[in-house]
């Protein structure tokens, strides 16, 4: 190999984006693996527990941007118990004591306190963004501090999190002397919020591009905040229950026509129906409209505003819109790229308003369209054969029919073909989800040809252990696999350990693998933790008393370099 | 001693079949039609786990979680999936939901109500008298009318509820006595 000197090899690897190919460089030898090392700006850690912070700390010292994940997906979902695990704070305090200069921190599904919060908020002075997704463990508390002591912050960005209110006003905790913000997002706060220093904030900061209030923000507030801010380029509404006769509302329409730059739209809380016309304004340059807390539109307002906006490439809807809706949207928006249609009535035995006619519209109208969850009352092969051949740029495609196990209403088959036409077409696909009754088949389908997938999440389908093994041995790029209430067990988890080390994680619930199962997979496999997480058996009986035939009720083994974690709470065994 | 536990409404004649963790296990294991899951007759017991106010919520004591819509038919855990947040966001319009717990005298499953789901009295009788049994009043079934429902106020006296507009009853009520 033709030597390079370690500034030009620098030099080119600045140019790959990818975390994966930066981690591709650094194995070639030690020179290169100390480029990159010493050069790497982003670390991206995907599972919290695969290798302990102070060892990531050490190898990238000028870490600008750090991403953390820490819960199992399925704990969106009930599925894991709330203390399980999941900590920010060893990692905040190694790169509090590691990196100082960190700018970016991401965290997913985490843990995080308002010690941990203050920590943060004053180790770090040059920090400019904090993006918290799906967290808990903090309050209006923690908020304050970063608040207080983040000077120069950029952005917060407050995506679904569990955030206690402590009543303070946080807020107003940001100096005057805070200009900085371009981007803040409070969505997700239950509490009140002071409207007037909000209005401040947003006064003397005029790079703000990007705004997310929550539901105590009134329409009166939101009217004095676009007067201040017309160059949004995204906003979420905060309480959104306007009367269209008042004096409000013509104010909201002219605020609106004043937003130029607006592409991006969500919130609505409480969104009465004829308050979506003071958007009209702005849907002709919308790329992204979020209506998915809006359950009072129906759907001929819904549809009145997506008439409008042909532009959009993202679309976030409940079911209520219906099939018509849809067409509606098939006909409007050809830039599609994303759609989500969320089921309205989650609890009730009330039919839900769209299926299978719905997405076919979709698909034949929305030819770019690469991602979609669909949540639908009931699904056909002959419809996903035709989405399949209509959209084979699906990059994540999943599809969640209601009722578990329920076949084609037309041929009362499994959906098996349906989805193997997906797999067949789609060659790109990273993402799937699969419903609906299934079998084996669908398997060896997914095995054949989902030569990308990356993640696969399974729920009341297969028939035996094959239907596992077919998916573990033909999906060569597979890192999460979560399944739940099948019917596979110790024999497809054990057919071939080493491709768990190629994996990130497995999640295994209600399914027929058993105690010695795991027990043989942690002793064939040291590197991998296996965890069970029995949250009921914990105060009955103790471990020994278990025999090995005793069924796992939820099993999730991720590979790590960390060895067993010091931190599981009594209910989780690590083998 | 072990208890046997069922949930079933009170005074609905379902024995419990469920017997310890062992036995339960063993007949969730092979794959389950959709009927038999969704139609069984008796459930462990369990304690809800969202926004109780007594904060008894010791993780060891829940079993399956489960929740019930207002007909009383189980809804399998974590099923449809949809983000808990969101949940909570949908389940009571935007507002906090103005749940209050229902215990009714000689049964020892509570229900919880939200109010923000009602508009009147009337309305949140009639829920109440959908969500516990009937009375038996020599052998006949007495209707809604027959029962008292109390409130604890702020003093912690028992008091009939009626007596106070609806509107200003929403924003006050903690706790509620079917009798």
């Amino acid at each position: 190999m033709t030597y390079f000197p370690e500034e030009v090899v620098e030099h080119i690897v600045d140019f790959l984006g990818s975390h994966g190919d930066r981690n591709a460089v650094s194995t070639v030898c030690k020179a290169w693996y100390q480029v990159d090392r010493l050069s790497r700006r982003s670390v991206f850690v995907g599972n919290c527990y695969a290798i302990r912070p102070e060892r990531v700390v050490t190898r990238f010292p000028e870490m600008k941007s750090l991403t953390v994940k820490g819960k199992p997906h399925f704990a969106d979902f009930n599925l894991v118990p709330y203390d399980w695990g999941g900590f920010a704070q060893p990692w905040i305090e190694a790169v509090a004591r590691g990196c100082p200069g960190l700018e970016e921190l991401r965290l997913k599904r985490m843990v995080v306190t308002d010690d941990d919060l203050e920590l943060l908020a004053r180790s770090f002075p040059n920090f400019k963004s904090l993006v918290l997704v799906s967290c808990e463990g903090f309050s209006s508390d923690g908020l304050a501090a970063i608040a207080t002591y983040c000077r120069g912050l950029r952005e917060l960005d407050l995506q679904e999190n569990e955030v206690e209110d402590h009543g303070r006003q946080w807020l107003s905790c940001f100096p005057d002397s805070c200009t900085s913000l371009v981007s803040l997002n409070f969505a997700c706060l239950k509490g009140e919020v002071n409207a007037s220093a909000l209005e401040r904030l947003v006064a003397r900061c005029p790079n703000l591009r990007s705004l997310k209030l929550n539901h105590s923000i009134s329409v009166e507030s939101l009217n004095k905040i676009l007067a201040r801010a017309p160059h949004l380029v995204d906003l979420g509404t905060g309480s959104f229950t306007i009367d269209n006769r008042s004096e409000t509302y013509r104010r909201l329409i002219n605020s609106f026509f004043k937003c130029k730059s607006l592409r991006s739209l969500s919130g609505f809380w409480d969104a009465s129906p004829f308050c979506l016309q003071a958007v009209y304004p702005v849907c002709t340059n919308l790329t992204v409209l979020n209506l998915s807390y809006a359950p009072a539109i129906q759907s001929a307002d819904l549809t009145k505003l997506i008439g409008l906006c042909f532009k959009l490439q993202k679309l976030w809807v409940l079911d209520c819109i219906g099939d018509k809706g849809l067409a509606v949207v098939a006909s409007t928006c050809k830039e599609l790229q994303e759609l989500r249609v969320f089921p309205s009535d989650i609890y009730g035995a009330g039919i839900t308003a769209v299926t299978e006619e719905g997405l076919v519209a979709i698909s034949s109208g929305c030819p770019k369209l690469n991602s979609l969850l669909y949540f639908c009352y009931q699904m056909t092969n002959s419809a996903l054969t035709t989405v399949a051949k209509n959209c084979p740029h699906f990059t994540r495609f999943r599809l969640c029919i209601l009722e578990p196990e329920k076949p084609d209403p037309v041929t009362n088959q499994p959906l098996d073909e349906g989805f193997g036409a997906i797999v067949r077409s789609c060659k790109n696909l990273r993402r799937l989800s699969v419903s609906g009754l299934l079998t084996d088949q669908v398997f060896l389908y997914i095995g054949m040809y989902a030569e990308r997938l990356e993640m696969l999440s399974i729920a009341f389908a297969g028939d035996s252990d094959k239907g596992m093994v077919y998916v573990l041995n033909g999906c060569k790029n597979l890192r999460k696999l979560e399944i739940r209430d099948c019917p596979f067990g110790d024999a497809a988890l054990l057919k071939d350990v080493a491709k768990y080390e190629t994996m990130r994680s497995l999640w295994m619930s209600s399914c027929d693998v058993t105690l010695g199962g795991c027990k043989a997979l942690a002793a064939k496999m040291p590197r991998l933790n296996v965890e069970i997480i029995n949250e009921n058996d914990g105060t009955c009986e103790s471990k020994e008393n278990l025999s090995d035939l005793h069924k796992v009720e939820k099993m999730y083994f991720y590979r790590t370099v960390a060895g067993p974690r010091n931190d599981a709470p009594d209910f989780v065994w690590t083998l | 001693m072990e208890l046997e536990l069922g949930l079933a409404l009170p005074g609905s004649d379902r024995t419990p079949e469920l017997g310890v963790h062992g036995e339960k296990r063993a007949s969730l294991c092979r794959k389950r039609g959709v009927d038999e899951m969704l139609g069984k007759a008796t459930l462990p017991l369990f304690i809800r786990k969202d926004n109780d106010e007594d904060g008894d919520d010791d993780s060891r004591q829940s079993k399956h979680l489960q929740e019930l819509n207002f007909s009383g038919s189980r809804v399998l855990v974590g099923w449809p999936p949809v983000k808990m947040w969101r949940r909570k966001s949908d389940d009571c319009g935007r507002r906090r939901a103005n749940c209050v717990k229902v215990n009714m005298e000689g049964v020892a499953i509570g229900r919880k109500v939200d109010l923000c789901l009602h508009d009147s009295y009337q309305a949140l009788f009639l829920t109440l008298g959908q969500m516990f049994p009937k009375k038996q009043h020599d052998g006949e079934e007495s209707d809604a009318a027959y029962y008292k429902v109390t409130y604890e106020d702020e003093d912690g006296d028992w008091m009939l509820v009626g007596d106070v507009p609806w509107e200003l009853s929403v924003l006050k009520h903690k706790h509620k006595k079917a009798k």
